[in-house]
């Protein structure tokens, strides 16, 4: 394939690659991926390397451009990279390394349920939450809002769901941020924005976005699921959803107006999917504003579809979510940026984090944690394909020392749609994913094969990296039973 | 109807390559491929004549790569807004920084939706003048 990327990686150890800072004039910095020599492989076939190199053009960034294991080739930055400015230090902010999608992130809940009480009914659930959630391109949902309510969506996030009733103050808590950015401003969104996002609130989308019901198949640290409430058979719910157009809508609003920033403010990079601005000009400030927004929405979103699920188990298994121990495990966002504080060469620094197919991954200890969750780190969730397994990990002082407090976030895309379409037949993989105990309804056909087991890296070889490298723990791993896709 | 773009290979987005024989059917034909990338009609009613809508749409750019991004990802929101699949355009005018068109739209109830394209995206464009006409490259964000 012409797309193969030649350029010198060098061996760190045996889960980190350079690319030096010399591949390329106009680094600032050099490139680090973490890998082993099979997924190298991989990753080499597509041009991912090269944004890599491309992200460390960025104004103030530093460290290095980082890239997570599941990297592949996006536009712009690589999806699965991460990129930290120093906002003291003329550090860029960047829509591009936030996404289209911003805050596409995962929840995971637990249930009381183990696999044998409950699988003879996993077939009408699976149909049941199909019908009751909205699924599928441009999707429209039962949870309606009006212009002002939508205002308060952008500021309280999460919060507007749980006043609603759609939730409890405890998934507040178990959401990152609180399920709500400060310092949103609805003032900074378009109205175009508005309209794309009105009636999309408590849907699911399409792509790669899904809901699962999954069972734990293997524990990896007893001590960290006793501190979950999590044991072998037990049944879990995911969910994959982001901010839907609301988002799309904003990170076109606002690359259009920074790629003039690029001359206004002298900023060479290589794509102009890279368009940025200085995180403190007057443009930098706008669009965190507007993507606080697009996150506070997104994260709404999500809560909006958990009291969904939680409402269809009420009807499938005639007994309340409470009763049958549906809490919120923990919520990520992995395409976002955030302003965090790091020790970078032993000075603490206000960094801008971009995280774009990336999660946080923060330590033990660290103050932006929940008190319920200070002993273990951060619970992160990762989700890998319909046919294979997703993990639950926990972030690492590794990972607060390494990568910013940040992990992988998927399997990492490995073939083209087109790829997949031509080489896939959908009732073959449905059969074959039936034989595998695996039930999955969709929207649209395409998306099954688009979206086929096949058409990721296996997402167990991407934990072992993260793991291996010490940027999270694994807790435990699940395997799916019925999947939802859109 | 024969395809008037390819697909060329990209690993997790969609990459294209359009033709036209200047500016005004570059730009058309990208439009066409890229919805009909998202949707197609629903079988039964391909003959039957629908109600279609008339959207207008004004651009300005600095640049033609500018001005080409900008008019697909107006028309992916005025599609997502207005619950419309566009299939057929007319450009009455356009240089490097200025656009105006009538994009004619579709109720999507009408259309299977196969594809959601998030965006029009810069990364690798290219839109050449090769003589004999224009040749453009592009990715969309799916």
């Amino acid at each position: 394939m012409a797309d193969i990327w030649q350029g010198p990686l060098e061996k760190i150890d045996d889960y980190r690659w350079r690319i030096p800072k010399s591949y390329k004039a106009g680094m600032r910095l050099p490139g680090i991926i973490y890998a082993d020599e099979r997924l190298l492989k991989d990753i080499r076939q597509d041009k991912a390397p090269e944004q890599v190199a491309n992200v460390a053009f960025l104004p103030g960034i530093v460290k290095a451009s980082l890239a997570m294991p599941d990297i592949h080739w996006g536009y712009g930055f690589p999806i699965g990279g991460v990129a930290a400015t120093d906002i003291d230090d003329a550090g860029v902010i960047s829509p591009g390394g936030v996404g289209f999608d911003i805050n596409c992130g995962v929840r995971l809940l637990k249930t009381n349920f183990q696999y044998d009480e409950i699988k003879d009914k996993i077939r009408d659930l699976v149909y049941a939450l199909f019908s009751d959630i909205p699924s599928g391109v441009g999707s429209k949902g039962d949870i309606r809002v009006s212009e002002r309510e939508e205002r308060e969506i952008l500021v309280k996030g999460s919060r507007w769901a749980v006043e609603k009733g759609y939730g409890t103050d405890e998934d507040l808590e178990c959401t990152e941020e609180n399920g709500a950015m400060q310092g949103a401003d609805p003032l900074a969104v378009s109205d175009r924005a508005y309209e794309r996002g009105k009636a999309q609130s408590g849907t699911l989308g399409s792509g790669n976005h899904f809901l699962e019901v999954q069972v734990i198949d293997q524990i990896y640290s007893r001590d960290l699921c006793d501190e979950f409430g999590l044991t072998l058979g037990q049944i879990t719910v995911m969910i994959h959803s982001g901010s839907r157009g609301f988002g799309y809508q904003i990170c076109d609003d606002f690359t259009r107006g920074m790629i003039h920033c690029l001359n206004k403010y002298n900023i060479n990079v290589p794509d102009r999917q890279l368009a940025c601005a200085p995180f403190n000009s007057p443009e930098g400030k706008q669009y965190f504003a507007a993507m606080k927004c697009a996150a506070n929405y997104a994260w709404n979103n999500r809560q909006c579809l958990m009291h969904l699920v939680r409402k269809t188990f009420e009807k499938v298994f005639g007994m309340s979510w409470q009763k049958m121990g549906m809490q919120l495990i923990y919520d990520v966002a992995h395409n976002i940026a955030k302003v965090e504080r790091h020790i970078i060469d032993g000075k603490e620094k206000t960094l801008c984090i971009h995280r774009k197919g990336a999660t946080r991954a923060f330590g033990p200890g660290h103050p932006a944690l929940p008190d319920r969750y200070k002993k273990t780190g951060q619970p992160v969730i990762i989700p890998g394909d319909m046919g294979r397994n997703s993990y639950l990990l926990v972030g690492t002082q590794g990972a607060m020392e390494e990568t910013f407090g940040s992990t992988c976030h998927g399997a990492g895309r490995l073939k083209s749609r087109a790829a997949a379409t031509r080489s896939i037949n959908l009732d073959t993989l449905l059969k074959d994913l039936e034989s595998k105990g695996i039930i999955v309804k969709a929207s649209g056909r395409g998306t099954i094969v688009e979206e086929a087991p096949q058409v990721y890296k296996d997402v167990n070889d991407v934990v072992s990296v993260v793991h291996n490298a010490g940027i999270s723990k694994r807790v435990c791993r699940m395997k799916p039973l019925g999947v939802i896709k859109g | 109807m024969k395809k008037n773009y390819e697909l060329l290979e990209h690993t997790a987005d969609i990459r294209i390559r359009i033709k036209g024989a200047d500016l005004k059917d570059l730009f058309t034909n990208a439009a066409i491929a890229m919805f009909d990338i998202i949707a197609e009609k629903k079988t039964h009613i391909i003959d039957s004549k629908l109600q279609t809508k008339d959207v207008v749409v004004k651009q300005k750019a600095d640049n033609i790569e500018e001005l080409f991004i900008n008019w697909l990802n107006e028309l992916l929101s005025l599609s997502a807004v207005k619950g419309l699949i566009f299939e057929d355009f007319k450009i009455s005018q356009i240089n490097k920084n200025n656009l105006i068109a009538l994009a004619k739209g579709v109720d999507v109830r009408h259309y299977k939706v196969n594809v959601e394209i998030k965006a029009a995206t810069y990364h690798e464009l290219k839109i050449e003048n090769n003589g004999s006409g224009f040749v453009a490259q592009v990715i969309f964000d799916t």
